[in-house]
This record gives C-alpha cells, sequence and structure tokens, in this order.
C-alpha cells in the first residue's frame, strides 16, 4: 500500500526498519563471507572450526592478476557494451512502435518478441555453436554480440514498451500541428523524454549480458573470456582456488552493485515488466 | 500553453534542422525535403493547421512503424528464428560428432521420448519449480509489503536486498559451493554438521539432498527479485481506492484482499510466469553446483541438453530435446500472453 494511506508511529516504522535489516543481515552475510575470504590466508579457510579472525593477506589478489584476469574483465566490459548499446540503437524505435502504433499482426510480432526472450538458452547454444563454426564467429566479440540479442533485445523492447506507453500523446500531436517531422519528433521529444526508461532499461540488459555464462562459455574461448567464465578455471588439478575465486565473485559483483546503488528507482520501476501503468 | 512552449522550441530548432538537413521521411508540409523524397502528395501541402492535419497520410501511417521495428525483427530473426530451423533440421537428421549426415525422420525424437533420462529431466524440473517458485512468490510478497511499509533508509537497503539477484549466477553457485562445501564450509559445519544434518560431506554430493539444496540457492537468488518487482507496483498504485477504503473504515486485512491483491494482480502474474519459466532453464548454477549429480539427480533438461551436445556430441538427439522443449515453451507463452493480455490487461 503506498505510504500516505496510513499514519504509522515513528515506533512502528522502525520496527518495520529493524525487521528489515535483520533480514537482509541474514541473507546477505554469505556474500560478506566472501568478501573476507578476499583476504583470508588459506589455513584460515579451511580451518575446522571455523576462524573468524585471521591476518589479511593480498596473495589471493596476487594470484588472479598473475592469471591475467584483467584481460577477462575487459573482455565482459566491451561485450556488455557492445551489446548493449546495439540494443538500444536498434530496440529503442521498436519499443515506441509497439507502444504508439497500430500494426497488422501487432500481437503476434510482440508474441515473437516475448517467445525469444523465453526461449532456453541452452536449445540456442547448439545452433550457434554449428553456425557460428561455419562462419568462423566462435571466440569472437561479434559472434557473441549477435547471441546475446536473443535474450536483450527482446528483453529491451518488452520492457522499454511499457515506458514508451506513458509518454504523453498529446505532446507528439501538438509538434506534429507545429510542422515537426516523424524523424524530427522521434529525435529531439521522444528520445529526451524517454532516456530514463533507456538507462533503466539498458542497465539491466547490461547486467543480463555481463552476468551471462552459458553462451560465453560455450562460443567463447581464449580470445574473449569474460569474467564468469574464467571462474572455472579456477579449479586446477592442484585443488580449487576458493580465495581467488572470491576476488573473481566480488570484482564481477562491485561494477553491477554501483550501477544498481546510483540508479535505483529506475531499476525498480524496469522490474514491473510492463505489467504496472505508472 | 504546451503548444506555446513547443512553437518557441520549433522555431529555434528551425535552423538547426535546416542545416542538419534532417534525414528520414517527412510529413511536414511543403518543405523542400518533401519535394525532393517525393514522398509526400499534394494531399499533405493542402493540409490545414487544424487538428486533422495531426492525422497522417494513411499511406505513411502503414508503413511508419514497420520501418520502426523492422531493425529489431529483423535481428531476431536472424538470432532466434533461423536458429530454430535450424535446430529442426538437425533433430530430423542423423547428427553426432558434428558430422550431420543421412535424414532419419522422427528417429531421434523416438529415442529421446523412450529415454528414461529424458523423463527424469522433466520430473527434476517440476519438482525444482513447484517447490521453488511458490517459494520465492510467497516470500517476495511478503518481503515486499513489509518494505512498502514505513521503512527508512531505503535507497541503502534496497540495492542491498537485490545483490543476490543481480550477482551473476554462476557467482551464486560459487559462493553457495563455499559457503556448503564439505568439512570446511562455513554453513556446513557450523549449521548441517552441528545438528547431524549432513556428515563431512558436501550437500551437494548427497543424492537425496542435492536438489534441495539447489532449490534453496535458487530461493536465495531469486526471491530480492519478487520482492522488488513487486514493492515497484505496491509503489506504483493510485492512492484514491486506499483514500476511499480509509474513510469507510476498512481494516489492513480487508484492504490488502480488496484492494491491493486485485489491483496487483496482472503484475503478480506476469512476474510469476516468467519466473516460472526462468526456473525451468536454470542451468548456471546447477552446472557449477553440482553439474547435474550425483548421477542424473539433479539433471534439469537444459544440463541434459548440454551433456547430450558437448559431452556425448549426439547433436540430433540433442536438438529434439531442444525443439520439444522450444515448442513448449512457445506454447505457454502464447497462452501466458493472450491471459494476460486479454483478461488482466497486463501488456
Amino acid at each position: 500500500m503506498p505510504d500516505e494511506t496510513k499514519k504509522p508511529t515513528a515506533d512502528r516504522g522502525l520496527i518495520w526498519t529493524a525487521i528489515v535489516v535483520v533480514y537482509a543481515a541474514i541473507v546477505l552475510f554469505p556474500i560478506f563471507w566472501m568478501a573476507a575470504m578476499m583476504v583470508m590466508p588459506d589455513e584460515a579457510m579451511f580451518a575446522r572450526p571455523t576462524v573468524w579472525l585471521f591476518t589479511p593477506t593480498l596473495e589471493h589478489f596476487r594470484y588472479v592478476l598473475e592469471l591475467g584476469f584483467s584481460w577477462n574483465l575487459f573482455a565482459s566490459f566491451v561485450l556488455s557494451v557492445l551489446s548493449t548499446g546495439l540494443v538500444i540503437v536498434i530496440g529503442t524505435p521498436a519499443a515506441y512502435a509497439f507502444a504508439r502504433f497500430d500494426m497488422k499482426f501487432k500481437d503476434d510480432l510482440f508474441l515473437f518478441i516475448l517467445a525469444t526472450r523465453m526461449a532456453p538458452p541452452v536449445c540456442l547454444v547448439i545452433p550457434f555453436y554449428l553456425i557460428f563454426a561455419k562462419l568462423s564467429l566462435l571466440d569472437t566479440f561479434t559472434g557473441l554480440t549477435l547471441a546475446y540479442m536473443t535474450f536483450n533485445l527482446s528483453f529491451y523492447v518488452w520492457v522499454l514498451r511499457s515506458f514508451c506507453r506513458d509518454l504523453p500523446v498529446e505532446i507528439e500531436e501538438a509538434a506534429a500541428l507545429e510542422g515537426w517531422s516523424r524523424v524530427q519528433i522521434f529525435r529531439q521529444m521522444v528520445f529526451p523524454l524517454l532516456r530514463n526508461g533507456i538507462v533503466a532499461t539498458a542497465v539491466l540488459c547490461f547486467i543480463f549480458a555481463w552476468n551471462e555464462f552459458l553462451f560465453a562459455f560455450m562460443l567463447g574461448g581464449e580470445a574473449v573470456q569474460t569474467l564468469p567464465v574464467s571462474i572455472p578455471k579456477l579449479i586446477t588439478s592442484q585443488g580449487v582456488r576458493w580465495g581467488e575465486m572470491a576476488v573473481v565473485g566480488i570484482a564481477a559483483l562491485l561494477p553491477v552493485l554501483t550501477a544498481v546503488f546510483v540508479l535505483q528507482r529506475h531499476i525498480v520501476r524496469g522490474l514491473t515488466l510492463g505489467a504496472v501503468k505508472g | 500553453m504546451l503548444r506555446a512552449v513547443i512553437r518557441v522550441t520549433v522555431a529555434r530548432m528551425t535552423d538547426r534542422i535546416a542545416k542538419a538537413n534532417a534525414c528520414g521521411p517527412s510529413w511536414e508540409p511543403g518543405t523542400n525535403e518533401d519535394k525532393a523524397r517525393g514522398v509526400m502528395t499534394s494531399v499533405s501541402e493542402a493540409v490545414p493547421l487544424n487538428a486533422a492535419a495531426a492525422q497522417p497520410p494513411a499511406r505513411e501511417r502503414f508503413w511508419y512503424p514497420y520501418l520502426l521495428i523492422a531493425p529489431s525483427m529483423l535481428t531476431l530473426t536472424v538470432v532466434s528464428l533461423i536458429p530454430f530451423i535450424y535446430t529442426v533440421y538437425l533433430s530430423l537428421h542423423a547428427a553426432k560428432f558434428g558430422r550431420v549426415t543421412d535424414f532419419i525422420g522422427a528417429d531421434n525424437y523416438m529415442t529421446l521420448l523412450t529415454d528414461p533420462r529424458f523423463w527424469n529431466s522433466i520430473g527434476i524440473a517440476l519438482i525444482f519449480i513447484a517447490i521453488a517458485v511458490p517459494i520465492e512468490f510467497m516470500l517476495g510478497l511478503v518481503g515486499a509489503l513489509i518494505l512498502n511499509q514505513n521503512v527508512r533508509g531505503r535507497s541503502v537497503l534496497i540495492p542491498l536486498l537485490f545483490m543476490p539477484t543481480m550477482m551473476a549466477p554462476i557467482v551464486v553457485g560459487l559462493l553457495w559451493k563455499i559457503m556448503l562445501a564439505g568439512s570446511w564450509g562455513l554453513i556446513s559445519y557450523n549449521v548441517l554438521e552441528r545438528f547431524h544434518l549432513i556428515g563431512q560431506t558436501s550437500i551437494f554430493a548427497s543424492s537425496g539432498l542435492a536438489l534441495y539444496a539447489l532449490i534453496f540457492v535458487d530461493v536465495w537468488q531469486w526471491t530480492p527479485f519478487m520482492m522488488l518487482a513487486f514493492f515497484a507496483g505496491l509503489q506504483a498504485l493510485p492512492l484514491g481506492p486506499y483514500r476511499a477504503a480509509a474513510v469507510d473504515g476498512a481494516n489492513d486485512v480487508q484492504i490488502f484482499f480488496n484492494i491491493t491483491l486485485p489491483m496487483l494482480t496482472p503484475l503478480l502474474v506476469v512476474v510469476g510466469l516468467l519466473r516460472f519459466i526462468d526456473a525451468f532453464k536454470v542451468f548456471d548454477t546447477v552446472y557449477i553446483l553440482t553439474g547435474g549429480g550425483p548421477g542424473i539427480t539433479t539433471e534439469t533438461p537444459s544440463i541434459l541438453a548440454n551433456k547430450m551436445t558437448f559431452e556425448f556430441w549426439n547433436i540430433g538427439e540433442a536438438s529434439a530435446l531442444a525443439v520439444l522443449v522450444w515448442i513448449a515453451f512457445f506454447a505457454f507463452c502464447n497462452v501466458f500472453y493472450q491471459i494476460a493480455k486479454k483478461r488482466l490487461n497486463a501488456f
């Protein structure tokens, strides 16, 4: 219920806050423990009973850098930016068109978009692998960017469409009366008004691309190896490098966490997937 | 007022546009561009500046939206429709070790449908969904209602609460591999072993418990998503009905069941079904935590298809599996879309 409907006392608000904080502390504790493992010496890590206090070490960071994880970070970044950028360029007009115009077979076309988002990636990876092998697209940024279109372009059009629907149609009609061309209306009026929606949806797309594992694992390789794909590499013949895994895991989380902190309002709105008319 | 603002803006932009020679079709009456492009007819030049002028000529209205969706549709055709057709082709052929040979009709499908391992994977997916999704849904709804109370410091709490969902699934798997590692895992040692739930092995190595451990991880990861989506929905609800209810002296329970729940239903359905579908597709966490084991006790269809392709190189049968899953999903999607659109007005 919206806040204003009730007039809870300050005490009540504090109780609710306390409940949420306790819940968050329990649920998030594993993440904090993993963060601690970044600087935990191996002896402390495997100790029984659990060691709660230890002398921090930077050993794991050193090892991770030696293995060339900065390249993995770079590859992840390039791939996420490339695929998100492409999605914005080709997806925005489509989302606008689906929200604003009547089309023949509009429902069927939109269903096709939804179905693409729903299709299991593991079903797509087989044909992609064989087709990419023929076109020498395996282990290239182009190939993976294309593969990422399946879930990101469809998601983007789906969610941005609801933002487009919220734009006042009157303002566009007024501009049309003034003799603006459609391209002008789209570029000078719709695009700026839609900026928040585009940012919200694009950030979600960026997160999906950043976190993606299956395509990157099967269609990538040595040249294009993203951060998530590099994690199983730490299961070595000498044992699993747990501390290093923690470093990579937290490193993968940080950019996303920052983005969510900065853009949280927009992102939360994007999460309603167009099922709420705002 | 609005029109005045726009008029000023338009005037200011005229120069810039003339210089930039705005590309694309225009339905601005009588510009050089129109004439040059030959797009416009005398109809548009005769259009007076009144309400009717807001309606562009029928011919243009027809193709403009198609132009806008063309790039997306083309891309999705290339990355989704063509791979699908290729998969159907593969599923009808003997295809092993990357070599596609004879057309064998429905043989791959027959092999698959008589394979107990296939049905095992479907059963596991159904158990997984039937337990995980309702728990996530209920916890998410309760969490959203609590979050929607007078909670302080939401701008800090929300990103923190959202962390499990926005972590890479592979990192989530890794995290729980660490927490539940045999003998030294933090939760294994301090909770599970202490209460004699498991011995010194990882819970993921237990054929009876591994699936439930995976369900637990899924709940941990996706409850925040449900919570925040529902919270966003609650925040967007109109205030009017609540004011009316307050005037009528309705209590909290009445308000929830008579106002909040009905207004939130479209969102609940869309988010719930999306999670349902995504839970069926679960791959990353299972891959890193159990890889389908022990034995085949946690082998979901995604894991099975992946093994068939990249371990057994039995591409024909894997394609048959993919096609079946694909068709099932498409049918499901269709029903979902029809219900969501027509009945709930959710799209």
